[in-house]
């Protein structure tokens, strides 16, 4: 680690490939989910990169990355705790009707519906509308492939969602 | 989601040398003493409180000041322990004693006052000025220890954040005793403890929040 702290690219890969496999076992201890246990060594390994300036290298390099991992993995559970608390798993009966292809082909239609609205919007509301909600892209990137500027995407693509919103809801009931 | 051999070759391609933090005992000091020569440059606007030379004979009178100025230097001390992730969280505890002492000074000046001057001896009026000067010394004071222990917001944030905020609180009222002529009365048991406890507060607030906030 202090050769990282200098700049020693080769030393700090080293370093961070030869930690993974503990960290790893180490997340196991708290999570049980495989995506979940990744999720949380990439986030020790990114705060390592934050505060790697925290560390002194007079000391031992073991107890300063232990702190750190159980601390951002004690967080995680916790959030993690707190979260299930709030939510509800979706059920069957959370469903308006019990078969999944019925809830999708309804959804589609609507999706049709949608897209033939779009359609009909005047060229610029469209173009927005396309770039940033259907291709969803920022408004910069909206901005550079479209020509127009940001302020008047912004305008566009408001209008257009309020045109889409008058449109679409009468039809809701 | 990108990959850890992935994330692991874009941490590596963007390492460049990094300053490392010095001593913690260093950077408390240094601390501190940037904290006096802001107070001294705001005691120095304001004018000492006339009475001082007479006050300073006071033998409660200076174990608070000394006990309140201990209490934030030993605070800080404890901070910038408490935000390096090898450190015990222990240190913590360090300012403990004499936050204690400063506290029960307080105390005890306010119940001979209250005794003496009976419950009409509360002026609240007189404690606006105070509030600025409280306002004054103190937010330089948490803005630069915020920045210098902003790195405690992945580990300890909360531990941190509170004695940092006792730090400052103990630093600028042991100030303020000497430039305000309020004392013993109960406003001054609001101010100090009224000032510890919502620097704390904040500091636990920014413990969740703000030193948390980018990640």
């Amino acid at each position: 680690m202090a050769r990282a702290q200098d700049g020693d690219r080769q030393a700090y890969s080293t370093l961070l490939e030869e930690i993974v496999p503990y960290l790893r076992r180490l997340a196991r201890r708290w999570l049980r989910d495989a995506d979940e246990v990744e999720d949380a060594v990439q986030d020790i390994l990114l705060v390592i990169h934050a505060i790697r300036h925290t560390y002194d290298p007079g000391r031992p390099f073991g107890p300063w990355l232990l702190t750190i991992a159980r601390r951002r993995l004690s967080d995680r559970v916790r959030r993690h705790i707190s979260r299930s608390a709030r939510e509800e798993p979706l059920k069957p009966e959370h469903e308006t009707l019990s078969t999944v292809p019925t809830n999708l082909a309804e959804e589609r239609a609507d999706g049709r519906r949608l897209h033939d609205m779009i359609e009909v919007l005047p060229p610029a509301q469209r173009l927005a509308i396309k770039l940033l909600k259907l291709r969803e892209m920022s408004l910069k990137e909206a901005a550079r492939e479209s020509g127009m500027s940001v302020a008047a995407l912004k305008t566009a693509g408001h209008r257009a969602l309020k045109t889409l919103r008058a449109k679409f809801v009468p039809h809701e009931d | 989601m990108t990959g850890t051999p992935d994330l692991i070759r874009q941490l590596t391609a963007e390492a460049e040398a990094v300053r490392r933090l010095r001593p913690p005992l260093v950077r408390a000091g240094l601390w501190v003493i940037i904290g006096a020569v802001i107070l001294t440059a705001v005691a120095t606007a304001i004018g000492l409180r006339p009475d001082l030379g007479l006050k300073l004979r006071d033998p409660v009178f200076v174990i608070e000041i000394a006990s309140a100025a201990l209490t934030g230097i030993t605070a800080a001390i404890a901070a910038f322990h408490v935000s390096i992730p090898d450190r015990s969280a222990r240190w913590a505890l360090l300012p403990l004693p004499t936050l204690l002492v400063w506290l029960s000074t307080v105390g005890y000046g306010c119940l001979t006052n209250w005794v003496a001057l009976g419950p009409g001896g509360t002026v609240p009026g007189l404690s606006i000025p105070c509030l600025e000067t409280i306002a004054l010394g103190s937010t330089p004071l948490a803005v630069i220890l915020y920045f210098m222990l902003r790195h405690a917001r992945f580990v300890r944030p909360l531990a941190t954040a509170s004695v940092a905020a006792v730090a400052v609180a103990g630093l600028t009222v042991s100030a303020l005793r000497l430039f305000h002529e309020l004392d013993a009365t109960v406003m001054v048991l609001i101010w100090n403890v009224g000032a510890g406890a919502v620097m704390t507060l904040v500091g636990a607030m920014f413990g969740r929040r703000g030193f948390l906030l980018p990640r």
